[in-house]
């Protein structure tokens, strides 16, 4: 038997389907999804409860705080890059990776507000619901662009059905 | 566009099962192709599944679904001449002619794939993927020189030249032209 008849014949080796099993895991994709937002509220809560102090705070525990945010902000940008990058999202995946972010969005702005609203001044109140305000916006404009790209694929998806013999 | 189109939507959609008929579908045909490029056939299996994982991160940015072959080999070229740099330490060199040769068709109704196999190995990389595009992936003309990314005229200039080289190289072994 020649090794082209032989390649001809060969199944999709295991470990070929062990990777690309790994490569397209959804649950790899939420847990990234996760750890993104979790590093970006938990960075923006911190920032919030950073600035509604009423008192000037020692250097060192201003120091832990900005460690706090750059640590949370390090993880978001690890999810992000590990999204775009090493798993990026399919368009199912994009809608409900999106309405999480939405969800943990809101959560986050709520909290936020209420915290700004105990602790802070009236200025700390209007600036924090004024960035809630722009990032929920933000996580709904994905959200919208991710079911406008889910439904064009749909509808490609229906049209080839129908051609199909 | 066809059960190929409708296969790649399905997996940029997120259905999981899709992948697996997809691979199903294209591996033998990229591990044919990224074999007859490099020297073994264990190489050829790391290689492909090399730019397998390419293809499945790249393509929720795939805009035209249609073009799923030609972008499939284009990956796998890149991911073989990635392999040979390294190994060599050297880069390919692009060989660009200006000219356009007419394609030389006079062996096109003689030789089987078979023995355009047989004659593959012995061939530079550069002539040898335009006879495996072209003959043994029945690519068309213009997929193939985006495949390759040179322009259709060069194309055929390599066809031309790598049908020559065969053909000496095939009567050399004793089969009759």
């Amino acid at each position: 038997m020649s090794e082209q008849s032989r390649a001809a014949q060969r199944d999709v080796p295991e470990q070929l389907e062990r990777t690309l099993a790994t490569e397209v895991s959804l649950r790899s994709r939420l847990r990234h999804v996760a750890v993104g937002l979790a590093g970006g509220c938990g960075a923006a809560m911190i920032a919030v409860l950073w600035a509604t102090e009423p008192n000037a705070l020692p250097t060192r525990t201003q120091a832990v705080y900005a460690g706090l945010i750059a640590i949370g902000l390090a993880w978001a940008v690890f999810a992000g890059w590990v999204l775009s990058r090493r798993r990026p999202l399919f368009a199912r995946d994009r809608v409900l990776s999106a309405r999480i972010a939405l969800a943990a969005t809101v959560v986050t702005a709520l909290a936020g507000v209420a915290l700004a609203a105990v602790r802070g001044s009236t200025t700390d109140l209007v600036a924090t619901a004024a960035g809630g305000v722009v990032f929920t916006a933000a996580a709904m404009l994905t959200l919208a662009r991710a079911r406008r790209r889910r439904r064009e694929l749909l509808r490609l998806r229906d049209a080839l059905r129908q051609d199909a013999p | 566009m066809g059960n190929d189109g409708l296969l790649v939507v399905r997996c940029q959609l997120g259905e999981r099962e899709a992948f697996r008929e997809l691979v199903a579908m294209w591996h033998p045909v990229l591990w044919r192709y990224v074999r007859g490029m490099v020297g073994s056939p264990h190489l050829a299996d790391d290689l492909a599944q090399e730019a397998w994982v390419a293809v499945v991160r790249g393509l929720p940015r795939l805009r035209q679904p249609e073009r799923f072959a030609p972008w499939l080999f284009t990956i796998a070229r890149r991911t073989v001449t990635d392999h040979l740099r390294q190994t060599y330490k050297a880069p390919e060199t692009a060989m660009e002619e200006a000219t356009t040769v007419v394609a030389d068709d006079e062996l096109s109704g003689v030789l089987t794939t078979m023995q355009i196999e047989a004659g593959l190995a012995a061939l530079p990389p550069l002539e040898r993927k335009v006879l495996i595009l072209l003959h043994l992936e029945d690519l068309p003309l213009a997929s193939c020189a985006e495949v390759l990314g040179v322009p259709a005229g060069t194309v055929k200039s390599r066809l031309h030249r790598a049908r020559r080289m065969l053909r000496n190289l095939l009567a050399e072994k004793g089969y009759e032209a």
